[in-house]
């Protein structure tokens, strides 16, 4: 049965509420890198308190949005079931151990640190998970989706704020694809629903082909920043090898954001109504006698 | 009450009368002064078809009581220039000033006479929608009555906007100025495009909702999915204005596809004229000694006159009467020897002959199975032969009706639609019986109150009819009004609702274009406009803005500015409807499906005090009577009864003394007393005070008189069906003093006086009137047509935000609706912007492609395209009375048009003034 | 045990908003918020169409997912099944509204009048402040339910005491009580036709119930 479409566009989450997701999920994966720099030895400080920094951003733009920034306090009232409360703890946690890892530039504070961006990356993939209300959210590959992106945009920032050398190059090719893969299957998992099937429509308008094509195109830049630094001796050509690292890097996080900022802002319709049958209207049976 | 009373809450009780579905009663909560919300009448539920429910357009009341817009206080237009594009300038001027005004003069019109060198009143007035102002307008009409001649033939959209045919038709058969399905009953109901979800009120809503619950079987025909096609059983898209030829069909199928005894004989041979012979020359076949219509006695194988005692009269046949009159037109009395005659009921199967539902298929784009498969339903759901008891009477239990719709019903093709629909539900013997087709009320037959009482024996075994004169002494030459009703429209009559029945557009036509034979209709010196909006409300609004433009003297009761009361000269507000005192009748038969089984009356008394200077209509007029030295002649009225009721009864007295201006409260609180005494016989007598608490009060309305075939019975009248003889006569007389003024513009009109209708190719008028406007009809391929949605139908409630709000919720508010195939093929996507052209102009808004609409239509609900009226101005709709060109080829012999039009439509860019609606 | 349920008879509803209209109005919600409303559906294709008319709103979910994901515990539950907002405590962060599967939640964040600017005198006695920047939604009118039961009446039958969405209902199609009450006209009317709830797969047990046809399930 064919039914028009009635599902309307969330109204309440803007571009402030993508941005929690961006600073939030750009921000861990940052962290999570900055961890496994610090456990390699590497300067880890620049970029860790990078990845602290977007998350307080992001944080920072959703109390901006809430109706009641003056009771922001209340989002913890709710662990019990309410990811977005958990994702407020962890966060509060996050936020002072990784000022301390920062400051004592203290190795196993920031693994910790990494550990509750992960849990804080979760969180918001949960967050979107666990909205029912948007079938766009609701499907399961929005978890690794969510998580990937979030790794992708950090270690891609890594090699603009930490190093770029060939195991982050890497680490951040690594990542991409992942991110691809988790987006390929993500799509592929709308269209179940009416609701759903409208973000397919969003995916296909001008702004997001474009923030496609810049995820494919800092594919392309890191692979080929990977490709020029292993086929290239160390030293040799080093300005041209970072400036295309660090190209690949702006192109992975901002193409990135901009899917996300889509697909907080302008995929997300709410669930249609849909009528499992049609009602009766009258039947004009003999039988019928008057009332 | 008193913790409420405490908390300075008030429960105010009112009615809301804003359509011609009401009135029906509610519930105005105050608090702190404040109207806040409307509310049912609970305590009224036993009592209301519609449980004591308002819908949607009363919860409008308390926007319009506090809309920043509103006009408070009477204002003087500083701009002698008038036009759409001539600012007003209005100022702001006391209540004395305007009344003085106004009363200067009316008493100079009364010094040099009422009516002008033409015959015509100086005087004009137009109220809006279906008489419902009346019920806003307290102690006006006694104004109106103490004056005298008022034109009242300006109209806002009669004739096009209403069911015009029916209330001619209607009336004229069976004493319906409305027609409905006894939907409480019925069990088959053919609806051609009748909306009664949307546009029945409440009462109409709950009784098909009940009706749908129980089982009913309701078929929808029409061109797009209306509310009441979707809530009904099954839906036929229709081509636009084909309906005559299905309802014609479905009338061949019941005569020819099935046996004689699926239709009920007795009825069509006792309750009809079936049996009256015809004549060669088309009449009546007359005893040429009593001039009485003759009917075949098979006992005794002869003509007799159709009441002699003992007959049995041949329903159908052919026979050859030896000696017998004709009654031609002009009163010719022909002598018929040996003449063939044939019974009326076998002149219509004659005439339905080649009506074959085949025939129209290619008419209706409708399968001929489904035509046929549709008689047979209504025939086999006719239960011929059943009874029921009502209150204890067994009466016919014929549970099949059938509906029309408004563009059905007005234009060309309506006279066929009426008489079809008349009688299919008279083969069935389902005319005015319970489960059938009923009539709702009267309005060119007195009294209102109920209709039955105006059923009087009058020609040859029928009622009589109160049709205006043809003969040549008393026809009407030089029209009495700018419509000229009386003269051009016998069947209207000249009640005092007549005029305002008539040709309503000819008004606003003749203004620019008056027809050489008449003197020039010279402008009404005074027009009083009240609810009413004709700038927006009408066909080719543009044309009617520039006529409207060229009125010397505008006095109108203003609500806020709007695109009428732009060409003003004095604005006045009045009280609205939660600030003002008015009683006014409830229940009985009312339009529409008001059945109910009480009567009675209901006040509205102001739940607020009125905001700013606004002033009760009441007070508006006892000032202006006295100020115009009409108070005696007004006072006297209103002891007549031109405020509802009669002050004077037997055995009660309430009549006011003439020579002193009365108050509000003084007026209504005489008013509330005889009206509760005349109800009750004088066993009850409530004052005002008793109203304001009680809201309303009613004695019982014997549900037998819903239906009009008992007093038929009792009368011993027949229906005046299937042949129209009266009405040939009356074309014939018509065209003869016509023509004997050289008057030929009104032939094709003439040509819609026959005595049993038959099909003429309807919809090709609209595609020849393109052609007549220069145009080429390729280029206008689709049909343009309109519907309603609940909030605004028939409500003047476009400056209401409440009610585009709510609208909005509807696919169709403010869009224009076309099928999704049409709209692919012109590249037109859902919410894109479109244009719909007709030769006279274009109207732009957002598409709304569905599935639910012929392919060769589109839609334009309500009407829009405002200018002036705050916020209305502002929504960025369409409006199809902006593309409807006002054409007497397009206007049928009652006077009346249909809201259709032939248009293109293409997508355009959004217009850049176009806000986000 | 008590547990209020709206049933919508969808043989009866028209699509008029007449319930729309009563609830903003009752409610005073600003423009654009609507806790009932009443949606236009179409379902088929050319000429074999339906178009449905829906009234839809908060279903008050046995099992809300509105309240799992409200972060400040401001969305809650009655005893009776009234989900319910506290308004002092909702940090108005619009999560609910998109874990409502029935887009039933709305949130202003300034106040808007009908007219533009400035607010009519009605507007001006109910601009509700506690409710800006927080989310809002159908409470059932459990104001009136309350006010009703303590003073004996019994909602969906008598007035007082029911929603006002349901008292202005023009077809009927709206009927409210609590379903609990096994041998009570809600339960028989659920008894004796057939009726579906929306979106059932998501397991929130809604309180709203279309009837669709006659019959016994």
């Amino acid at each position: 049965m064919s039914q028009t479409v009635t599902s309307r566009r969330q109204r309440y989450w803007d571009l402030r509420a993508a941005g929690n997701f961006i600073g939030g999920g750009t921000g861990s994966g940052l962290i999570v890198v900055a961890a496994i720099a610090a456990v390699a030895g590497e300067p880890f400080r620049l970029p860790l308190a990078l990845g602290l920094g977007f998350i307080a951003a992001g944080l920072s733009l959703v109390w901006l949005e809430i109706g009641k920034p003056w009771r922001a306090f209340n989002v913890f009232f709710h662990p019990r079931t309410s990811w977005m409360t958990r994702e407020g703890i962890v966060a509060t946690v996050l936020i002072p151990l990784g000022a301390i890892a920062v400051a004592a530039d203290s190795v196993p504070a920031a693994v910790l640190a990494a550990l509750l961006a992960a849990g804080f990356l979760f969180c918001q993939a949960r967050i979107l998970r666990a909205a029912r209300g948007i079938p766009a959210w609701r499907q399961a590959e929005i978890v690794p989706l969510i998580l990937a992106t979030g790794l992708a945009e950090g270690s891609a920032v890594f090699l603009l704020a930490g190093s770029h050398a060939v195991p982050w190059l890497t680490l951040a090719l690594l990542a991409v694809l992942a991110r691809e893969a988790a987006w390929l299957a993500y799509r592929s998992g709308l269209g179940g629903t009416p609701a759903a099937a409208r973000a397919l429509g969003v995916f296909a308008t001008p702004p997001a082909r474009l923030a496609r094509a810049a995820q494919l195109a800092g594919l392309a830049a890191v692979a080929l920043a990977l490709g020029f630094a292993l086929l290239l001796a160390p030293g040799a050509l080093a300005a041209p090898a970072t400036l295309l690292a660090w190209t690949s890097g702006v192109l992975v996080a901002l193409s990135g954001w901009g899917v996300k900022a889509l697909l907080i802002t302008r995929a997300a319709f709410i669930r249609a109504v849909v009528l499992p049958v049609v009602p009766t209207r009258g039947s004009g049976g003999r039988h019928a006698r008057p009332v | 009450m008193s913790a409420s009373a405490a908390k300075g809450v008030r429960e105010v009780p009112s009615f809301c009368y804003n359509c011609v579905a009401g009135p029906d009663l509610m519930t105005v909560r105050v608090e702190n002064g404040i109207a806040t919300r409307i509310e049912p009448c609970h305590q009224a539920e036993a009592i209301h078809p519609g449980l004591g429910r308002v819908c949607v357009k009363a919860f409008g009341l308390v926007q319009k009581t506090y809309n920043p817009h509103r006009v408070l206080t009477p204002m003087k237009r500083t701009n002698p220039r008038k036009g759409r594009n001539e600012d007003p300038g209005f100022v702001p001027i006391s209540w004395d000033e305007a009344l003085d005004a106004i009363a200067a003069k009316l008493n100079d019109i009364r010094a040099r006479g009422l009516l002008n060198d033409a015959g015509l009143p100086r005087v004009a007035a137009t109220f809006g929608h279906g008489g419902t102002p009346q019920s806003y307008m307290g102690t006006f009409p006694a104004f109106l009555s103490a004056w005298g001649m008022i034109d009242y033939s300006f109209g806002s959209g009669q004739g096009v906007k209403c069911v015009h045919s029916e209330h001619l038709y209607g009336e004229f058969w069976h004493r319906g100025f409305t027609v409905t399905s006894d939907t409480v009953r019925t069990r088959y109901l053919i609806s051609c495009g009748n909306n009664a979800e949307v546009s029945g009120g409440v009462c109409a809503v709950r009784r098909h909702a009940d009706a749908r619950i129980r089982g009913v079987k309701r078929v929808q025909i029409e061109p797009h999915l209306s509310p009441t096609g979707a809530c009904s059983a099954e839906w036929v898209p229709i081509k636009p204005k084909t309906d005559p030829a299905f309802l014609l069909a479905l009338i061949h199928a019941m005569l020819f596809e099935h046996p004689r005894s699926a239709l009920d004989l007795p009825f069509l041979r006792d309750r009809t004229a079936s049996p009256y012979l015809i004549g060669p020359d088309g009449y009546y076949l007359r005893d040429p000694a009593s001039g009485k219509p003759l009917v075949w006695d098979e006992i005794t194988d002869r003509p007799v006159p159709f009441d002699t005692a003992g007959a049995r009269l041949a329903l159908e046949g052919r026979f050859t009467v030896a000696d017998a009159v004709t009654r031609g037109p002009d009163d010719e009395i022909r002598p018929q020897r040996d003449a063939a005659a044939r019974t009326a009921f076998t002149a219509m199967a004659d005439a339905m002959a080649a009506h074959t539902p085949d025939w129209a298929a290619g008419i209706c784009d409708i399968p001929a199975g489904t035509i046929r498969r549709i008689a047979a339903e209504f025939l086999e759901n006719a239960c011929i032969g059943e009874t029921i008891e009502i209150d204890g009477e067994t009466l016919p239990f014929r549970p099949v009706a059938v509906t029309l719709g408004k563009t059905v019903n007005n234009g060309w093709g309506a006279y066929e639609c009426c008489w079809a629909r008349t009688m299919l539900a008279t083969l069935v013997g389902a005319l005015e019986v319970p489960g059938g087709t009923l009539g709702t009320t009267v309005r060119l037959n007195k009294p209102h109150d109920n209709r039955l009482k105006s059923v009087q024996p009058g020609e040859d075994g029928f009622m009589v009819a109160h049709f205006n004169a043809t003969s040549q002494k008393d026809w009407m030459a030089q029209p009495t009004g700018r419509n000229a009703h009386r003269t051009l429209v016998p069947i209207v009559g000249n009640s005092p609702w007549a005029q305002a029945l008539g040709p309503t557009h000819l008004a606003w036509m003749f203004a620019s274009d008056a027809p050489k034979e008449w003197p020039d209709p010279e402008l009404p010196e005074i027009w009083f406009a009240f609810r009413t909006n004709p700038a927006i409300s009408f066909w080719d609004t543009a044309r009617i803005g520039r006529a409207m433009a060229r009125m010397p003297f505008i006095v109108a009761f203003a609500y806020t500015f709007d695109e009428t009361n732009h060409m003003a000269d004095i604005l006045l507000p009045d009280a609205t409807d939660l600030e003002s005192t008015q009683l006014i009748r409830v229940g009985g038969t009312k339009f529409v499906e008001q059945h109910w089984a009480h009567q009675g009356v209901a006040l509205r008394a102001p739940a607020v005090e009125p905001l700013g200077e606004a002033r009760d209509f009441t007070w508006i007029t006892t000032e202006l009577c006295r100020r115009a030295g009409l108070l005696e002649r007004y006072n006297a009225a209103l002891n007549r009864g031109a405020a509802l009721v009669p002050l004077k009864g037997e055995g009660y007295d309430f009549s006011l003394a003439t020579d002193q201006a009365h108050s509000v409260e003084t007026i209504w609180n005489a008013v509330c007393q005889a009206a509760t005494a005349a109800l009750s016989e004088g066993k009850d007598v409530h004052d005002l005070d008793w109203f304001k608490q009680h809201g309303h009060y009613v004695v019982p309305f014997d549900r037998e008189d819903w239906f009009l075939t008992p007093t038929m019975v009792r009368q011993g009248l027949r229906y005046e069906l299937p042949y129209q003889e009266r009405l040939l006569r009356v074309g014939e007389e018509l065209g003869r003093r016509l023509h004997e003024h050289d008057i030929h513009w009104w032939d094709s009109q003439l040509s819609e006086y026959v005595a049993i209708p038959e099909w003429h190719d309807v919809p090709e008028r609209w595609v020849e009137s393109i052609r007549s406007m220069g145009a080429d009809p390729a280029d206008y391929p689709l049909w343009g047509i309109t519907t309603k949605v609940m909030p605004y139908t028939t409500g003047n409630n476009a400056g209401i935000p409440l009610m585009h709000e709510v609208s909005a919720n509807l696919r169709n508010h403010g869009a224009v609706v076309i099928n999704a195939t049409t709209a692919a093929g012109l590249g037109i996507a859902n919410g894109d912007w479109v244009e719909v052209r007709s030769p006279i102009g274009a109207t732009q808004g957002r598409a709304a492609v569905v599935q639910g609409c012929r392919p060769d239509t589109v839609v334009i609900p309500g009407q829009f395209d405002h200018w002036k009226t705050p916020f209305a101005k502002d929504l960025p709709f369409p409006s199809l009375n902006t593309v409807v060109p006002l054409s007497l080829a397009l206007t049928d012999a009652t006077g009346s048009g249909a809201d259709v039009v032939r248009v293109s439509v293409r997508r355009i860019a959004a217009p850049a003034q176009a806000g986000a609606a | 045990m008590t547990r209020y349920v709206m049933v919508a008879d969808l043989r009866r509803c028209v699509g008029c908003q007449t319930c729309t209209a009563a609830c903003k109005e009752g409610n005073g919600t600003p423009p654009g918020v609507q806790w009932r409303r009443v949606l236009d559906l179409e379902t088929g294709t050319y000429p074999n169409v339906n178009r449905v008319f829906v009234p839809v709103g908060c279903q008050h979910c046995a099992n809300p997912p509105c309240m799992e994901v409200c972060p400040s515990t401001a969305t809650g539950q009655r005893a009776d099944g009234i989900v319910t907002i506290d308004y002092e405590l909702c940090i108005g962060c619009s999560y609910c509204a998109m874990a409502c599967p029935y887009d039933a939640r709305s949130m202003v964040d300034h106040a808007e009048y009908a007219f533009g600017e400035q607010p009519t005198a009605v507007e001006a006695t109910r601009i509700g402040r506690e409710r800006i920047g927080v989310a809002t939604k159908c409470t059932f009118c459990a104001g009136r339910i309350d006010a009703g039961t303590a003073r004996g009446l019994v909602p969906g039958q008598d007035p007082e005491a029911t929603p006002l969405c349901v008292n202005s209902c023009i077809s009927g199609a709206l009927r409210f009580g609590d379903i609990e009450d096994k041998d009570g006209p809600i339960a028989t009317l659920l008894a004796e036709n057939q009726w579906f709830r929306m979106h059932e797969s998501e397991g929130t047990e809604p309180g709203f119930y279309y009837i669709w046809d006659k019959g016994a399930l």
